[in-house]
């Protein structure tokens, strides 16, 4: 109880600073109304010991005489209040109404100011200085100090008056996060094949959009591998699939991957996500891990094109691969953005928003003074209500799932669609 | 009168003690913010104003003629019985008679549509004038309705407060000039008035019930809930000089100010509304304003200076955890500019939005919002229900413009008067720019609040008018706390005003 002196002491004496009674009880987790006391009481045994020590300013609340009214009412007793306060120094036309004032004022103008008062209700030291406190609105640095203490958390206990009906809107950040996440891995099997096949990128987005609803819910599968059969020439596509496979390939045959991709639950699908994000990964320029991923997919490309046969490519690929996989995910959300066609930022309550890449006309003048159509890319943000209703669970539970499924990525169903696709052609 | 010696050693002036302190907790607010104002969200622009002003003669009409039968039906005047006429230009010569329609005032300084384009001006710049009245009696007061025009003269004009687009009955004769004589004006007066807690469920205070019917002295009775309003907290990047006093406000409404008697009597305040305003207008000094031709793409902190929302947001934030507020936005407020403006968006406020309504989902539509927001940034003007109240409140730009029309500092009979047309923006669409309504006129009040406010006005000011059927009407003008340092405070139950003044 008594480190209060101390802190002051040390504050106030030694570092000059002027300390509020709210900044008092943040620090000290005291209750206001403790540090207001403890205020007043370092104030009065500073100054006891020598007087001019420390300088408080003082919050007074209560009834000021009405102005016009004569100052004949000395005694400041109740009957004098009532009186004075419905005195008629208002027009007629407005009520006159019991108004209160709320004053800082430093110890030295305290006298005078009382005096001006009928009534006081409420007085207390609002801050201490070492030195007297000439403009109150240098005050204000004294009293946002609180800010800088984060208040919100301990303040409750701290403050008198509390609100237990108190409503927030449950913070969608988090969940948030993990559907962006799931939505944009989601997203990337579309955005990539319709990268690499040219006859894919005129398509429009809405369909783009509502693939990834389904691919969302649980259907995924379908559509990665129907775009497959188009972009099939691509090297890196097939590179890619072959990778996929390599785990699969040992035990499991074609024959079981057809139905799978039919019924795939959540598991295959997200594995279809997450190889799906690792292709997508080629890209992002940024970051060391990708460019050297980028070279050894294009050697792995080149070694596809010589060479027809997938399981020496597996081979070959298999230590590279799989372990940069497990490194690179954490950093792979974001230079994954740069590249999607869209990236879903929120997807609550059915409604999703987000951004989505276009093309824009430009028309600029140049120095000449000729006007220059361009085109150029960039992010148009969209919102729109379509959504699965199946995306609910999935956003709930979206994050550890996300990851929990990582280890599972090898297993046998997802890994089979795409062999099946392969083995198909 | 109070000396030093007196409070000494008491209350908080004394040695902090062991005492526990007991912890106050704030009553709820029951509140329900109606979607009177809102606009659609595919709002369009392209429709014409005059339909406005048809709704609005359309709406009221019925009640103004109601009135003015029942006051002059079988009024005689030398002779002559004043028969009631449809349309303004049926007004026969000569014949004493009365007709409903539109107030249209022609004043010299009232800017225009019409000069605009004859100057080949565009883009209109808001109002600079302060009034539209020139002192030389260039005004001229007409009366309109969809077949024509007509002009009004008489000295009983004088009597009124007149301004463009309210609806009045005017009771005289043609002259010569072919000008009206009005000898008598009436209005629709104020609209029916719902009962207390119409939209909303009271609370169930059976307790207390028994305790009055048992033992009335034992239990002491509830303090009465208040409700908070403070208008132009104006949060500026560069005025500082009231930075204090916003300060002390906070501490004030938070209730950690003052000392334990006075703490539980704010403890009452249920609801804080803040009526417009709540970010200066960037000053002519503001280093942001100033014109540079350097251009930079995207985001310049040196032309914007974001310090006003975020101190509003840390404002709200802070009040938040102990209060529940309604923001009206103002006309210095990022919002739509023309009438009614809607909500402040939720973008602004990165730490306090988590209190506000969550979006309605898609399939829902807008009237689905189950409960307000903890927060709830409504429109302006705003018609809630808070305790059981209607509430009618403004952000003031209605009772500005009102003001450029009247040679008056009477705002509270200009408030009264807008009751009495039944118009809360009879000056919308002419000179208050307003959104083009086509279906629907909402600046006539359908319901006769229990409370009016206005926010952003100069000074203070309440009073209480009736209807002759027995309603009353709360009105009170929001002085703007830049200036004048007041708050008001209302008493839930009896809707009894008080302010209160911060100095520091």
């Amino acid at each position: 109880m008594e480190s209060y002196n101390k802190f002051l002491a040390e504050n106030v004496l030694t570092e000059d600073k002027v300390i509020t009674y709210r900044f008092l009880s943040r620090t000290l987790q005291v209750h206001v109304n403790t540090a207001k006391q403890m205020l007043y009481e370092f104030h009065r045994s500073q100054n006891a010991k020598r007087p001019g020590a420390v300088h408080a300013t003082y919050l007074v609340y209560g009834t000021k005489k009405a102005t016009s009214a004569p100052s004949e009412s000395q005694n400041g007793t109740d009957g004098d209040i009532e009186m004075t306060s419905s005195a008629p120094e208002v027009e007629s036309l407005a009520d006159v109404v019991p108004a209160s004032t709320l004053c800082l004022v430093s110890e030295e103008q305290l006298k005078d100011n009382l005096a001006d008062y009928e009534e006081v209700t409420s007085i207390h030291v609002y801050s201490i200085a070492p030195h007297p406190t000439k403009d109150m609105a240098l005050l204000v640095d004294a009293a946002n100090q609180v800010l800088s203490l984060n208040a919100s958390d301990e303040g409750k206990n701290l403050a008198s008056i509390t609100n237990p009906r108190v409503r927030r809107r449950e913070r969608q950040g988090v969940a948030l996060k993990a559907a962006a996440a799931s939505a944009a891995a989601a997203v990337k099997p579309q955005a990539k094949p319709a990268f690499s096949n040219v006859k894919e990128e005129s398509k429009p987005t809405q369909p783009v959009q509502e693939t990834v609803a389904k691919a969302l819910s649980s259907g995924l599968t379908k559509k990665p591998a129907s775009s497959l059969k188009r972009g099939g020439n691509s090297g890196i596509m097939q590179a890619f699939s072959k990778a996929a496979t390599k785990p699969t390939k040992v035990n499991k045959e074609a024959e079981a991957a057809t139905p799978s991709s039919e019924d795939s639950s959540l598991q295959p699908m997200s594995d279809d996500g997450e190889d799906d994000d690792e292709m997508s990964q080629p890209k992002p320029r940024a970051g060391p891990g990708f460019r050297t991923k980028r070279q050894r997919e294009e050697e792995l490309r080149q070694m596809m094109e010589e060479d027809d046969e997938e399981e020496e490519a597996q081979e070959k690929e298999e230590t590279p691969e799989e372990e940069p996989m497990e490194e690179e995910e954490p950093p792979a959300p974001e230079p994954v953005k740069e590249e999607e066609a869209e990236v879903v930022t929120t997807s609550a309550n059915g409604r999703r928003r987000g951004k989505r890449r276009i093309m824009r006309k430009k028309q600029i003048m140049d120095d000449q003074g000729y006007l220059v159509t361009i085109q150029e890319p960039g992010w148009e943000s969209f919102s729109e209500d379509e959504a699965p209703p199946p995306t609910k669970p999935k956003t709930t539970s979206a994050a550890p799932p996300a990851q929990a499924s990582k280890p599972k990525k090898a297993g046998p169903k997802g890994q089979g669609n795409i062999m099946s696709f392969f083995s198909k052609k | 009168m109070v000396t030093l010696d007196e409070i000494a050693g008491t209350g908080l002036l004394q040695k902090p003690s062991d005492t526990p302190i007991e912890s106050l907790e704030r009553p709820g607010s029951d509140y329900k913010s109606l979607d009177t104002f809102a606009l659609p969200n595919d709002r369009q622009y392209k429709q014409q104003f005059a339909d406005i002003y048809f709704l609005r003669l359309t709406k009221i009409r019925p009640a103004v003629e109601e009135i003015a039968t029942a006051a002059w039906q079988d009024t005689e005047l030398g002779g002559e019985t004043a028969t009631k006429v449809d349309r303004v230009l049926d007004v026969r010569q000569g014949q004493l008679c009365w007709v409903v329609g539109t107030v249209y005032m022609d004043m010299p300084l009232k800017p225009s549509v019409l000069e605009d384009v004859s100057k080949d001006r565009w883009i209109s710049a808001p109002t600079t004038s302060d009034h539209y009245y020139d002192g030389a009696g260039g005004e001229s007061v007409m009366l309109e309705d969809d077949s024509g025009r007509v002009r009004l003269v008489g000295s009983v004009l004088k009597d009124y407060f007149l301004v463009t687009g309210c609806i009045i009955a005017v009771m005289g004769t043609e002259n010569s000039n072919g000008e009206f004589e009005a000898i008598d004006l009436k209005f629709a007066d104020l609209p029916p008035q719902p009962g207390r807690w119409s939209l909303s469920k009271p609370p169930q205070k059976p307790k207390v019930k028994n305790e009055d019917v048992e033992m009335t002295d034992s239990s002491r009775p509830q303090p009465s809930k208040k409700i908070a309003i403070v208008s132009g907290l104006e949060f500026s990047g560069t005025d500082t000089s009231y930075a204090m006093e916003l300060n002390l406000l906070l501490e004030f409404l938070l209730g950690e100010a003052l000392d334990p008697a006075a703490q539980s009597e704010l403890s009452q305040i249920s609801r804080l509304i803040i009526a417009g305003n709540s970010i200066a207008k960037p000053s002519e000094h503001d280093p942001a304003t100033d014109k540079k031709v350097l251009k930079k793409y995207g985001y310049d902190s040196s032309s914007y200076n974001p310090l006003p929302s975020q101190l509003l947001d840390t404002f709200l934030s802070s009040l938040l955890p102990s209060m529940p507020i309604t923001l009206l936005p103002g006309v210095q407020d990022p919002a739509n500019v023309s009438y009614p403006q809607q909500p402040i968006h939720a973008a602004m406020f990165p730490n306090a939005r988590t209190y506000t309504a969550a979006p309605p989902a898609p399939g829902q539509g807008q009237a689905a919002a189950l409960e307000p927001g903890w927060l709830d940034a409504v429109t302006n003007p705003w018609e809630g229900e808070v305790e059981g109240w209607r509430v009618l409140g403004t952000g003031g730009q209605n009772l500005d413009d009102i003001c450029r029309y009247v040679d008056s500092e009477d705002r509270l009979g200009m408030m009264e008067a807008m009751c009495r047309w039944r118009c809360s923006a009879p000056t919308a669409p002419d000179t208050l720019w307003s959104y083009p309504f086509q279906d629907d006129e909402p600046f006539v009040m359908k319901d006769c609040p229990h409370l009016y406010f206005v926010g952003c006005q100069p000074e203070f000011g309440t009073k209480v008018i009736e209807s002759p059927q027995g309603q009353m009407v709360r009105l009170v003008l929001i002085p703007s706390f830049a200036t004048t340092k007041e708050i008001v405070l209302i008493d839930t139950e009896t809707l009894d005003v008080s302010k209160v003044k911060i100095t520091a």
